[in-house]
């Protein structure tokens, strides 16, 4: 399954995707922004999203992704530092299935990529 | 300055390191900062504002700190401050910045953060709000020395 991995900081892009590679999931595409995440839908079954980018940030993709009927339903999950209680209330109300707070362990966000495969598997397409 | 608002920078900080290139740095003494110009040869700054506070917070990092945090961060090992140590010197002060907004968040202190800047070169200067007390504080980790600096007003 491909995975769509959002983040404007290369380095962070990388840091998601080697730790998906190491966890197994091997077809890992990036964008670096919201706008460029839209124009790489393209056969992605998850969507890994940073919040704070220049050009579209990460609670406007996914209510863009949400208010489309294609994308209503893909997975997405938010990796961002915006750890405070009301960003995340924010977010899952626009939403995410699940959010992972930076600094994050390689361990953790395999497990939370799994854990919301498994209970949305491919149920959305 | 309320000295107190300088753990969650630092609790931030250790966090990220533990967590993301599992290194516990050493922490020193804090002091104010009296002269103009930073230690490290590369520096990371973030601004944040809200209804009751404005402030910034920087990592100043030597050389070798700066490739050692990209090795262990990205698992790639480089011997110069390329863009990509910048971006990850960058980003590690993005997340500094963001763990301390979430615990100042729960002593109803909030505000929103701006992009890192990240300056590069040997004697540069950090440009924290003007006219307000600078902390610093070291770290060591192994023989390394590193510093970040905090600088917080409440309105």
């Amino acid at each position: 399954m491909r995975i769509l991995v959002v983040d404007d900081s290369t380095t962070m892009r990388r840091i998601v995707s080697n730790s998906l590679r190491a966890a197994g999931f091997a077809d890992i595409v990036e964008a670096g922004d919201g706008r460029q995440a839209l124009e790489t839908l393209a056969d992605v079954g998850m969507v890994l999203t940073d919040w704070n980018m220049p050009v579209m940030d990460g609670l406007s993709l996914v209510r863009s992704l949400r208010a489309n009927p294609a994308t209503a339903r893909l997975p997405v999950i938010m990796v961002t530092s915006e750890g405070a209680r009301e960003e995340v209330m924010e977010a899952l109300s626009a939403g995410v299935n699940d959010y992972i707070v930076k600094p994050f362990t390689k361990e953790i966000l395999a497990e939370k990529v799994r854990l919301v495969l498994d209970r949305l598997g491919s149920a959305w397409m | 300055m309320d000295v107190n608002f300088i753990n969650p920078f630092v609790l931030a900080l250790v966090n990220a390191m533990e967590k993301m290139m599992n290194l516990t740095p050493e922490r020193g003494s804090p002091y104010l900062k009296r002269e103009g110009m930073t230690q490290g040869d590369i520096s990371a700054i973030i601004g944040f504002a809200g209804p009751s506070v404005t402030g910034s917070v920087a990592l100043s990092l030597p050389t070798a700190v700066a490739l050692k945090f990209h090795s262990l961060m990205v698992g790639e090992t480089v011997f110069r401050l390329t863009a990509d140590v910048q971006d990850v010197v960058g980003e590690l002060a993005n997340i500094v910045a963001g763990g301390a907004k979430t615990a100042l968040s729960r002593e109803g202190i909030t505000f929103n953060i701006s992009i890192p800047t990240v300056v590069v070169g040997a004697g540069h200067s950090i440009g924290h709000c003007s006219g307000l007390p600078v902390m610093v504080i070291p770290f060591e980790v192994g023989k390394h020395r590193f510093v970040m600096e905090v600088t917080m007003r409440m309105e």
